[in-house]
């Protein structure tokens, strides 16, 4: 079912630009010009999340990090391997895309953990670069409960959402 | 994240330095290889989804969006004044649509737009960051096109699901929100 849900959006979207009258070719292009400088921006921040993962990776931090988490982990029904997303997550969003894609080629992307990875990263956010980054403007320092109650919803999600790739 | 990642580096070059010395700079350098390959992957998908993006907010797809949000907006954020409202409904519907960078600025502006001056978050703003970190997601793009690169045989079956969390935890995240601003104020009239 789900197969179809993106070239039918994608028909509706051009047959309504028809309509509004839009150049589609050029709007289409002046978007897409768009990607190479989002790219060339956000790869820094990729490689050093990417460097940093690997040596935790190789020092065999992760494997005793994920060791020790795997019983709170398992007890909320959470893959232990995927301690690393769950952890970054709410810091790096360029950096989690790294962690996630590592996840897909690990697992395969269609395993249980590729999709619980792939559900929580879409139902999460960089609370943190999102609250700093949103506040930049600001001289408001103090953001009361905003930040616990991002995170206790992000957890909640998490839960929901590996509980959600056993059934769907 | 600066303390973060200074951290993370420390500690796992401690490590190595007694396991594995000579893997530090093969890692640093494989991994960053690797973001290399990443970037270019994601670089593909962003062309497609910004070029789509494009024809959704030139067609007035996005306005639409934003003014079918604005009374729903009215009611969850308690703000009266329509440039903010306008505001807010392009950041949530940027975010519905999977593009985090589109939605950035956009919500930096309805932060601005709100401030007082007293220094502390108001309400509205508490609300924005928690409906940011929870955002409903109607298309998870990047999402959706990693998994295709990775040979997913239906890189879309994760549509569903994403959006029956993002549902469940905005609804949550708007509950508590409203819940604890509601015992804050009884505890300033007692």
């Amino acid at each position: 079912m789900s197969n179809y849900i993106l070239p039918i959006i994608f028909i509706l979207l051009f047959i309504f630009c028809i309509f509004k009258k839009v150049n589609v070719y050029d709007t289409f292009i002046k978007g897409a010009k768009g990607a190479i400088k989002l790219v060339v921006d956000i790869f820094p921040f990729i490689a050093a999340i990417m460097i940093a993962v690997a040596l935790l990776r190789v020092s065999g931090i992760t494997t005793w990090l994920t060791r020790l988490c795997a019983p709170v982990f398992n007890f909320l029904g959470v893959p232990a391997e995927l301690c690393e997303l769950v952890f970054l997550r709410p810091f790096t969003g360029s950096g989690s895309y790294a962690i996630l894609e590592n996840i897909l080629s690990t697992y395969g992307a269609d395993s249980y953990i590729s999709r619980c990875a792939c559900v929580i990263m879409g139902c999460s956010e960089t609370i943190f670069y999102v609250a700093t980054i949103y506040f930049s403007q600001t001289k408001v320092k103090k953001l009361a409960y905003a930040i616990p109650v991002a995170l206790l919803c992000s957890v909640v999600g998490t839960i929901l959402a590996c509980l959600l790739c056993k059934v769907i | 994240m600066n303390i973060f990642w200074l951290l993370m580096m420390l500690c796992s070059m401690v490590v190595l330095l007694f396991v594995n010395p000579s893997a530090v700079l093969t890692e640093m350098i494989g991994a960053a290889s690797g973001a290399l390959t990443l970037s270019i992957e994601l670089c593909a998908i962003y062309t497609v989804w910004l070029g789509i993006i494009e024809l959704v907010d030139a067609s007035g797809l996005s306005n639409l969006l934003a003014k079918l949000l604005r009374p729903m907006i009215k009611r969850v954020f308690k703000v009266e004044d329509e440039n903010i409202q306008k505001l807010i409904a392009l950041n949530i519907s940027a975010n519905m649509l999977g593009v985090g960078n589109a939605s950035t600025p956009l919500g930096i502006k309805a932060i601005k737009a709100m401030d007082d001056g007293s220094g502390k978050a108001s309400f509205s703003m508490i609300m924005l960051v928690v409906i940011n970190a929870t955002s409903i997601q109607l298309l998870p793009t990047t999402i959706i096109g990693l998994r295709t690169t990775a040979g997913s045989s239906s890189p879309a079956d994760i549509i569903l699901p994403t959006l029956i969390v993002t549902v469940i935890t905005t609804l949550l995240g708007i509950f508590l929100v409203h819940f604890i601003n509601a015992l804050k104020r009884r505890k300033k009239y007692e």
